[in-house]
């Protein structure tokens, strides 16, 4: 205890900062590829268990059955002017026998609610409802007086800057217990409802309180009028990262998380929720920008307080496919907006961490989050600059760190790697194995290139967090997957 | 670094050089190379497994792509375009041409398991005689066997595929074989031994009922009430004997359910019964069975019971009143409409009014002339046939 | 020679249909989705139209609406053959105007039986006017 003591005084204020600082990092970094390792595993137990199971579901029987619980897609929409029409009726053609589709049109200024009204013959119709969840005013509710569109319901509001506002409109309107919030734009694979349904009617013990699947990138998929043909891995750059990324975060992550029943988020792309959980937590937060994560933070901690025993499950089978930024301006914002989101949320329900009366939501989800998700852009850029320093100032054995920095890359290329292959497990996703062989040379770069950018942009989004910033929503600018033949893709 | 290690080099042998610059080492340099050695192995096996795997599963679409032409070929040539089906012989005295069937292609197991697939495939689409003289060939083919061998392995998902297969063919497995499955540890292998019981047993199909003690959920309800309504022969028992006596929430509901889909009137009164029970979720499904069932005697009944019952169960009297019809209590409608404070008390209200077929058009103009601007919404929202909800 | 489309996207449905109504006699085009249907209903007047419900592109009953509304299709009597077999899903198909709706799994003799009754139906019609 003398010695060290000694030895601590001998190196002075700085000194022991450093080593501090050097531990702290060292455990940090040890404890993440653990973890990693462990989602690795838990991931490929729950798909295993998951292709099991599933190898021999009839689900013609649940089309076939009046016992079939009824589910409300919900799907804002804002100003997709080109693809609305098409949108919609690929989401009229799910395969399920007790649904409705409630699509908001948020204040479109282009001619969206004109288009519909006259494609799918809407009269707008004196609809009762109560308001159990705040949001912008209800202009119109319209339903079509062709029964073949019976299903589709539109409601035209006010703007209320945020999906999450317009989603909370339509859970206002919807009709069944539960609902399906997906983006209008994303591409739903036919058997979508009948998918994310099935864990909910199948938990033995527990109350799922929502369900999510695997997303992923459309953006070099062959698209024909709402249907994905071919699944094709981007062929751009920025595009491709995502890809892998998404990969990873839904079928490694995701996956493994839901394995121990502690899943943090189900994403706003696709995700089915208990209607009355969410009613009962306060709806969608509209102020918040990360609106999925948050309001599934508040339902768990709205079952923890009401001593609900409740599940998240996820799918690894890929059911939506979505455009994701192709160019570095819009990625930012994307990036920046959830960062903030993701600090917002971690303040809010700062009361959580480490509360024994959250169970495993405040012992394992919270603080994975906060330490793995939220401060890893910091550790990752002071480190950077620590070691930079130390480099400078020649104190440092640049050969071991060289041997530290290709164990980290080649770590991470390896994990990515694996969920690639988790991903094949599930599905022999993309045509040609060349194309999965080139998604594989894609984390080697990822690391150099793709990583710093995030890093970047979340930091970017901490700030704004901190300084409160105006967040400007813009429009994605669609490409829109159009009406293009087959034989060209759509390009990115 | 490497001067570090050449000078290791030039006192000792290359292996033992390399051993003890790496004992030499800090122990978290250590590790690192370790791992980067389990990581650049571990990719490469990743690379090894997906190459593999599409390699598996190109394959497999290939043999599929001539395989299943080929069964189809043979199905509809020898099945549905069947003679004897035509001159309406008896399925059992059609002489299949079985020697067709004995192809090498479909002598592999491979083979055998998609013949077995797509003649399923089709029995799910056809019923009838040509239903029949599927399970004719795929008993003479002896593919049942087949189907059987896959209840003996130790891997509980392919002793509930062959379950499934049987079952989807029709095919009597013995009690013998399913009972024990019933109290498998496994839920899937129970659930899937429960409904492989009821459809085949000639004996009482039904007495799981009595004995279940988990709850049944949602999904194994689906597939039993799936499995109960289209089993040909099945005789259907008077579902009021479990909603007495059951004690097993889950089972009643299920068989609340059953009672509408059968429509069996003389079950109403134990359904009656169940208004007493403590659980407001039970109590809410037997209102809504009474309703579906439109049983009468329940009306006075359940307008007497009405004002001390939670809201779930104040809304399924009010849609049971709807759904009954009698138009003997519109006053009572019109009071909850006009009175309530709760929209969906009176959103039910408006709606059973609307729907009662005694009701005069006039009280309806009145509510709507003399209402709130709400009410007014309320009776137009149930009024438009385009609206359901 | 009566003329039949068949609009469904399984293809055993579609093989197994095509071979039994061709030993009735009858000349069978497969369309394996609603929108391929409404582009042969365009090129040649048919007898008889059979269709599923849940197919990609367009859900059964928009094309049978859409059927209804073409020139060339609005007398043509539809069949519905659908796993889907709840009520509402049922009276939907009548609503827009079909004429028949069989749940599957199907039997071969009622499928005929019926498909006949509706195109000898429908040639007496034609004849009277």
């Amino acid at each position: 205890m003398d010695q060290f003591n000694y030895a601590a005084e001998q190196l002075g204020f700085w000194g022991n900062l450093a080593r501090f600082y050097q531990s702290g990092v060292f455990v940090y970094g040890t404890t993440l590829l653990i973890l990693y390792a462990l989602l690795a595993l838990l991931s490929f137990l729950a798909i295993r268990a998951y292709m099991r199971k599933n190898d021999f579901v009839h689900y013609e029987n649940m089309l076939g059955s009046p016992l079939t619980p009824g589910i409300s897609v919900l799907a804002p929409a804002y100003n997709e002017g080109l693809s609305i029409i098409q949108n919609v009726r690929s989401l009229l053609t799910l395969n399920y026998p007790r649904f409705e589709i409630v699509l908001i049109n948020d204040g479109s200024t282009d001619n969206s609610l004109g288009q519909m009204i006259a494609e799918f013959e809407l009269v707008l119709v004196d609809y009762a409802y109560t308001v159990k969840i705040r949001s912008q005013r209800i202009r119109g509710v319209y339903k079509s007086r062709n029964p073949a569109y019976s299903r589709l319901l539109v409601i035209d509001k006010v703007n209320g800057k945020s999906k999450a506002d317009a989603t909370n409109a339509g859970i206002n309107v919807a009709s069944y217990d539960y609902f399906v919030c997906t983006d209008v734009d994303c591409i739903l694979d036919k058997d979508t409802l009948l998918k994310l349904i099935k864990p909910v009617i199948e938990e033995p013990k527990k109350r799922v309180i929502a369900t999510g699947a695997t997303l992923r990138a459309a953006n070099s998929c062959d698209i024909e009028e709402g249907v994905v043909t071919r699944m094709r891995p981007p062929k751009s750059l920025l595009p491709r990262f995502q890809e892998v990324e998404y990969i990873r975060a839904f079928i490694l992550g995701k996956m493994g998380w839901s394995y121990l029943n502690c899943v943090p988020n189900v994403s706003g792309g696709l995700g089915l929720f208990d209607k009355e959980i969410a009613i009962k937590a306060g709806g969608y937060d509209a102020q918040s920008f990360g609106e999925d994560m948050e309001l599934m933070t508040r339902m768990c901690r709205f079952a923890y307080d009401n001593h609900v025993a409740y599940a998240i499950r996820y799918i690894p089978e890929t059911l939506c496919w979505t455009e994701v930024p192709s160019t570095v301006k819009i990625f930012m914002r994307q990036r920046t907006r959830w960062a903030r989101g993701l600090a917002q949320l971690m303040f809010a329900h700062r009361g959580m961490m480490f509360n024994p009366r959250y169970g495993k939501f405040g012992w394992i989800v919270m603080p994975y989050n906060f330490f793995f998700e939220l401060i890893a852009p910091l550790v990752e850029l002071t480190g950077i600059i620590y070691y930079l320093v130390q480099i400078c100032r020649g104190t440092i054995n640049t050969d071991y760190a060289l041997i530290l920095l290709c164990f980290v890359y080649l770590y991470s290329v390896m994990i990515t790697t694996i969920s690639i292959l988790w991903d094949q497990m599930v599905l022999r996703s993309y045509k040609t194995t060349k194309e999965v062989m080139l998604l594989c040379l894609t984390p080697f770069l990822e690391f150099l290139l793709y990583h710093p950018i995030n890093v970047l942009f979340s930091i970017r989004g901490y700030y704004y967090f901190l300084t409160g910033k105006k967040h400007s929503w813009g429009n994605m600018q669609r490409r829109g997957f159009g009406n293009k033949p087959v034989a060209k893709n759509v390009a990115v | 670094m490497w001067q570090d290690f050449n000078s290791y080099l030039l006192e000792y042998p290359s292996l033992d050089a390399a051993i003890y610059y790496f004992i030499n080492l800090p122990l978290v340099i250590q590790i690192a190379c370790v791992f980067i050695v389990i990581a650049f192995l571990a990719t490469l096996f990743a690379y090894g497994s997906i190459l593999v795997r599409r390699f598996k599963g190109g394959r497999r679409d290939r043999r599929m792509s001539v395989i299943i032409p080929r069964i189809d070929t043979l199905l509809t040539e020898h099945i549905i375009l069947n003679e004897g089906l035509s001159e309406n012989i008896p399925i059992d005295q059609i002489q299949l041409p079985l020697e067709e069937f004995r192809i090498p292609l479909l002598r592999s197991r491979f083979g055998k398991q998609m013949l077995i697939d797509r003649i399923v495939s089709y029995k799910k689409s056809f019923t009838g005689s040509i239903g029949a003289l599927l399970r004719q060939l795929y008993l003479e083919l002896e593919l049942d066997k087949v189907s059987f061998k896959k209840m003996k392995s130790p891997k509980w998902n392919r002793k509930v595929q062959g379950m499934i297969e049987l079952t989807d063919m029709d095919m009597s497995i013995s009690d013998v074989n399913i009972l024990p499955l019933t109290n498998s540890k496994n839920r899937e292998l129970r659930a899937e031994a429960r409904n492989a019981y009821i459809k085949l047993s000639k004996n009482e199909p039904f007495k799981f009922f009595d004995i279940v003690t988990e709850p049944l959920l949602m999904w194994d309800q689906i597939e039993l009430f799936k499995t109960i309504t289209t089993t040909e022969e099945i005789s259907i028992p008077n579902f009021a004997r479990w909603v007495t006596y059951s004690s097993n929430k889950s089972i009643v509901s299920f068989c609340l359910k059953l009672i509408v889909h059968y429509n069996q009137q003389d079950a109403a009164p134990a359904v009656m019964r169940l208004l007493e029970n403590k659980d407001h979720v039970l109590r809410a499904n037997a209102i809504n069975c009474l309703g579906k069932l439109r049983y009468e005697e329940a009306e006075d009944k359940l307008v007497s019971i009405y004002s001390n019952q939670p809201l779930n169960c104040q809304i399924e009297i009010l849609k049971a009143l709807g759904r009954i019809d009698t138009g003997g209590h519109v006053l009572f409608l019109r009071q909850e409409f006009l009175h309530s404070s709760d929209f969906d008390i009176r959103k039910n209200a408006a709606k059973s009014l609307i729907k009662t077929t005694g009701v005069s058009q006039d009280l309806i103009r009145e509510l709507i002339d003399t209402g709130t601007a709400e009410n007014k919404l309320i009776l137009k929202h149930c009024m438009n046939p385009l609206i359901k909800f | 020679m009566r003329n039949i489309l068949i609009i469904d996207d399984n293809d055993i449905v579609q093989l197994v249909l095509k071979k039994i109504l061709a030993k009735e006699g009858y000349s069978v085009d497969i369309a394996i989705n609603g929108k391929e249907g409404l582009a042969r209903i365009g090129q040649q007047p048919y007898d008889l139209i059979i269709t599923d419900l849940m197919m990609p592109y367009a859900n059964g009953f928009e094309i049978i609406s859409k059927i209804r509304q073409h020139p060339m299709g609005k007398d043509t009597p539809i069949i519905i053959i659908s796993a889907i077999t709840n009520e509402d899903s049922v009276l939907e198909g009548f609503k827009l105007g079909a004429n028949d709706y069989l749940k599957k799994p199907i039997t071969g003799r009622e499928l005929i039986i019926r498909v006949k009754r509706l195109i000898d139906a429908q040639v007496s019609r034609a004849e009277n006017i």
